[in-house]
C-alpha cells in the first residue's frame, strides 16, 4: 500500500520517479510567479517550488520501464510527503502513457477526465480511487474538467485529489492539489484555486515538443 | 464400485488433516483451543482485516455478503460463525482464505460465475485452505512475496501474503479435492466445479496475462478443469446448480463490475464477457453501454463503429439507462448533428440522477449546441 502511494504522490505530484532537479527555491512577495517553458502561475507566498520543471520521467508501462517526456513543477507548504500541488504539461503522444492513449485536439473535457482517472488508478495500483466529483471549467481560458476524488491508506485516513486539466494541440495540462481530507486538505484549498486562476499557457507551448534524448534511449 | 471415490476422497482428506504434523480444525469449537502460535497466526490475520475495512477496500452490499454466508454456512454447518465471507472490491478473479477464518472472494470473481454452484466450487476450496490451517503449513517463497507486491492487496502480513498469492500446488490440490468432497456433500451439482476454473482460463487468455501471479504457483488450470470433469464424471447424479438464485442477487453486482474494469482499463476483460453470448447472458442489457466504451477505449480499426453499435443496443434493450445517452449526444455533437445530440443530451438529463456526476457537461454542451 506505502508503494502504491508513493507512486500515487508521484503520479499526481511530481509526475516523475526521478527527481533530476532536486532545486527548491521560497516563493515570496518578490519572485511569486513559477514559469516554465509552456506556462505560469503564481504561487502562494510562503510556499516552497522547484525552480525548473521536470523534463522526463521514468514509467511502468506493461511491465517495462519507459522514458516518457514531460514538462513538471512542483509546489508544497509542508513537504511533499503531507501535500502539494502539481503543474504537468504532457505531450498529446504521451498524454496518458500508461493506458497508451495520446490527446487530441477535438478530445472533450469528460473524455479527457475519464482517461486521466483511469490512467491514475493504473499506474498507482489504487483501483479504489473514488471520484467524488466531476465537473466542466476553466483553466486559462480553456474548456476543462474538474475532478475531485479521494482514497484511504491503510490507516484509514482519507487523502483528497482535485484535478484541474485541458487538452488542446499542445498536449495534455494538469494541475493538481493532493492532501489529507483532515486538517490540510481545506486551509489550502483557497490557495490552491488561486494558483489555478493564475495559470496562463506561454508561447513555448506551441514549439515543436522535444524528442527524446539519446541517453535516455539507453534506458528504454 | 460406488464405494471407491468415498475411501480415496476419505483417504486424502484424512492426509490433509495431519499434514506437516499440523492437525484440522474439525468444527468451531476447535478454535477455542489455539496454540500460542496459531493465536498468534489469528491476531496477525486479525489485524489485516482491519486494514481491509478500514482502507475501504471491501465492497458493501448487504444482502449479497448475506447469501454468500449463507451457501458458506451450507457448506461448512459446523464452522457456522466462524467462517466469514466478505466480498473484496477488485475486479481481478481471486478468492482468499486467511487463517482466522476470514474469506474474501473479489467482486470480479462474483460476476463471473454463473450459479450457485460455482460460487460453492470457490468457497468450498477456500474454507479448506483455513479448516486444514494452511497458512500455518505454508511457507512463503520469494516468487509469492514479489507477486504479493502487485496483488492489489495492503502488504501487512507473511500469513495475508500466502493467502492470497496462493499456497503450494499440494496444498492446493488437497483445497480442490476437499472443496469437491464438500460441494457433493452440500447436494450441490459437481458437474458445475470445472467451470469456475475455465472462467479463469477464458481471462488469462483475453488479457494475454503470462503467468498470472495469483495463479502461478497454483495447478496448471488446464489440469484442473480435466481433473475436476473427470471427479465430477464419476458422480451419478446432478444436484443443486441455484443459477436463479445466485443471478438474482449478483446482477447488480455484475453491472458494477464491468463499470470498474472500464474505470481501470480492464477494457478487455469487459470486451471478452460482452462478445460471448454464453456469458453476456448473465449480464444485464446495460452492460452494452460497458462495451461501447470497452471498444472506445481500445481504439482500434473498427471500434468506432463497434462502439455506436453497441450504445445503440444499450439504447435499445435498457432504454432507463442514462450514461448511453450522453455517450450518443456527444457522438452526434461530435459530428455535428446538433438535433440529434441535443436529442439524446435532453433524454439523458431526463433520466440521470440529480446529483450524478456528468450533469455539468451535458449542461454545458446543450448550451453549446
Amino acid at each position: 500500500m506505502m508503494k502504491k502511494i508513493l507512486t500515487l504522490i508521484g503520479s499526481v505530484l511530481l509526475s516523475s520517479g526521478c527527481a533530476q532537479t532536486a532545486y527548491w527555491t521560497m516563493t515570496d512577495d518578490m519572485n511569486p510567479v513559477a514559469k516554465s517553458t509552456s506556462f505560469e502561475m503564481t504561487i502562494p507566498e510562503g510556499w516552497v517550488r522547484t525552480t525548473q520543471p521536470e523534463t522526463w520521467e521514468r514509467i511502468d508501462i506493461d511491465g517495462e520501464l519507459q522514458t516518457v517526456l514531460l514538462e513538471s513543477m512542483a509546489v508544497t507548504y509542508d513537504g511533499l510527503g503531507i501535500h502539494g500541488i502539481s503543474v504537468t504539461r504532457r505531450y498529446s503522444d504521451t498524454a496518458f502513457p500508461t493506458i497508451k492513449k495520446k490527446s487530441t485536439a477535438n478530445m472533450l473535457p469528460l473524455e479527457a477526465a475519464d482517461l486521466y482517472v483511469a490512467e491514475l488508478r493504473k499506474r498507482s495500483g489504487l483501483e479504489r480511487l473514488k471520484v467524488l466529483s466531476n465537473k466542466p471549467a476553466k483553466v486559462g481560458g480553456k474548456q476543462a474538467f474538474e475532478l475531485v476524488m479521494q482514497y484511504k491508506n491503510d490507516d484509514g485516513l482519507r487523502i483528497k485529489i482535485m484535478t484541474y486539466g485541458f487538452v488542446d494541440k499542445t498536449g495534455f495540462y494538469t494541475i493538481s492539489y493532493r492532501a489529507p481530507y483532515l486538517y490540510y486538505y481545506d486551509r489550502d484549498y483557497a490557495k490552491f484555486k488561486k494558483l489555478v486562476s493564475s495559470f496562463r499557457q506561454l508561447k513555448g507551448a506551441f514549439d515543436p515538443p522535444p524528442k527524446i534524448p539519446a541517453w535516455a534511449k539507453l534506458f528504454t | 464400485m460406488r464405494y471407491i471415490l468415498p475411501v480415496i476422497l476419505l483417504l486424502t482428506l484424512a492426509g490433509c488433516a495431519t499434514t506437516g504434523g499440523v492437525t484440522a480444525l474439525t468444527s468451531a469449537k476447535d478454535t477455542e483451543n489455539l496454540q500460542d502460535k496459531e493465536r498468534r497466526l489469528w491476531h496477525e490475520a486479525g489485524g489485516f482485516d482491519d486494514t481491509i475495512e478500514r482502507s475501504g477496500q471491501l465492497y458493501e452490499n448487504r444482502s449479497a455478503t448475506a447469501y454468500l454466508q449463507s451457501v458458506m454456512d451450507r457448506l461448512y454447518p459446523e464452522f457456522k460463525g466462524k467462517i466469514r465471507i466478505q466480498i473484496y472490491d477488485s475486479t481481478q478473479l481471486n478468492a482468499f482464505a486467511l487463517p482466522n477464518g476470514s474469506i474474501y472472494i473479489n467482486l470480479g470473481m462474483l460476476a463471473r460465475i454463473e450459479n450457485e454452484a460455482q460460487l460453492a466450487a470457490v468457497l468450498g476450496h477456500e474454507a479448506v485452505h483455513f479448516v486444514n490451517k494452511h497458512s500455518f503449513l505454508q511457507r512463503v517463497s520469494t516468487k509469492n512475496m514479489a507477486a504479493f507486491a502487485v496483488s492489489g492487496i495492503p502488504f501487512s502480513s507473511l500469513a495475508a501474503a500466502s493467502s492470497i498469492s496462493g499456497y503450494s500446488r499440494d496444498l492446493e490440490r488437497e483445497a480442490d479435492a476437499g472443496g469437491y468432497a464438500r460441494l457433493v456433500k452440500s447436494g450441490y451439482d459437481p458437474r458445475e466445479a470445472h467451470k469456475v476454473f475455465q472462467h479463469l482460463a477464458d481471462e488469462v487468455k483475453a488479457l494475454d496475462i503470462e503467468e498470472p501471479y495469483f495463479f502461478s504457483s497454483h495447478p496448471q488450470l488446464n489440469d484442473r478443469i480435466n481433473e475436476f470433469k473427470s471427479m465430477s464424471a464419476r458422480h451419478s447424479g446432478g444436484g443443486r446448480v441455484g443459477s436463479k438464485s445466485y443471478n438474482s442477487i449478483m446482477s447488480p453486482l455484475r453491472l458494477d463490475a464491468l463499470r470498474k474494469d472500464i474505470g481501470q482499463d480492464r477494457y478487455r476483460s469487459v470486451i471478452l464477457v460482452m462478445e460471448d453470448g454464453s456469458k453476456r447472458a448473465y449480464y444485464p442489457a446495460a452492460g452494452y453501454y460497458y462495451l461501447g466504451e470497452a471498444y472506445s477505449r481500445r481504439d482500434e480499426k473498427g471500434d468506432d463503429k463497434k462502439a455506436l453499435d453497441a450504445y445503440r443496443k444499450a439504447e435499445k434493450l435498457a432504454p432507463k439507462f442514462s450514461p448511453t445517452y450522453m455517450r450518443l449526444g456527444m457522438y452526434y455533437m461530435k459530428i455535428g448533428n446538433k438535433g440529434k445530440a441535443r436529442h439524446y443530451f435532453n433524454r439523458y438529463l431526463s433520466l440521470a440522477s440529480k446529483d450524478a456526476n456528468d450533469r455539468g457537461y451535458v449542461q454545458q454542451y446543450l448550451k453549446s449546441l
